[in-house]
């Protein structure tokens, strides 16, 4: 993540902020990204579907794409000058041939 | 002369195909046969371990009682499994008879019970006391591109707010 604005912003992933009141609501907000998989990995998780099991690369990449679209939704928000996001729900979709959408979305508010 | 060849290029063939067929399918078999169970047996010593204390993950939206919540945060685990080559092969028959799929269940709620397991080791290791409105995502990772082969991998991800009190 880098530094800017989206990174003071408070998020939850329920509807209220523990401690705080939330006066306005400013709309859904979302990020999203698409991400495909190395071809060097793809080959390392074919032999890894030998035995079965867990397949790390994935993981990873998907976690770290997952970071990405969080952090492009918090900006959304930071840029509707929101201070927080309640409610944050993570969606994911394959697309084709091995690429993976993930999206972050939920409800920028003004929290006092 | 030609005739005393034929028979040993016919076996020659017929082991190439062999080998080519039954040697991959054996050691996915003996390979699944050896690592699954003894991964899914750490597993479950791990939430055995966790267990003492109770469970530290809820769907509820709210925790229980009023008391004061210091801090919180969204914390998210997730995995990737996928079933074996021999796995695959057996749902693939199993599927045309339709019921349940023994091979897949496995896989998918191993995977389940792991993204939960990871996420409770997380909380407990940043220090939060409970987890609330805990939902599981689940995706289908297809290899093809038309989707076919839907047991290439499944994604499931749990999430959820951590609290402390």
């Amino acid at each position: 993540m880098q530094p800017t604005a989206a990174q003071n912003m408070i998020f939850s992933n329920t509807e209220t902020i523990p401690g705080m009141t939330i006066s306005q609501s400013l709309g859904v907000v979302s990020g999203s990204t698409v991400r495909a998989k190395n071809v060097f990995k793809d080959i390392g998780a074919a032999f890894k579907n030998i035995a079965g099991g867990e397949i790390k690369a994935y993981t990873e990449l998907l976690q770290e794409s997952r970071n990405e679209a969080l952090f492009r939704m918090l900006n959304d928000a930071a840029a509707r000058g929101a201070n927080a996001v309640v409610n944050v729900r993570f969606a994911t979709s394959s697309v084709a041939g091995g690429a993976a959408e993930l999206l972050a979305y939920g409800t920028a508010v003004v929290a006092q | 002369m030609a005739g005393e060849e034929e028979p040993f290029v016919g076996l020659m063939i017929f082991a190439i195909v062999c080998s080519c067929t039954t040697v991959p399918w054996l050691l996915s078999l003996f390979a699944t046969m050896i690592t699954q169970p003894r991964k899914r047996k750490v597993l479950l010593e791990r939430e055995t371990a966790a267990a003492t204390t109770g469970d530290s993950l809820t769907t509820l939206s709210k925790p229980f009682g009023d008391r004061e919540i210091r801090e919180f945060r969204v914390m998210m685990a997730s995995v990737v499994m996928s079933p074996s080559w021999v796995q695959m092969w057996i749902g693939g028959i199993m599927s045309l008879f339709g019921g349940q799929i023994n091979v897949y269940t496995k896989v998918v709620d191993w995977a389940r019970r792991e993204a939960k397991q990871r996420l409770r080791e997380q909380v407990a290791e940043a220090g939060f006391d409970e987890v609330v409105n805990m939902r599981i995502e689940t995706t289908v990772m297809s290899r093809n591109k038309g989707g076919k082969d839907k047991t290439a991998g499944v994604e499931i991800l749990v999430y959820g707010t951590a609290i402390k009190y």
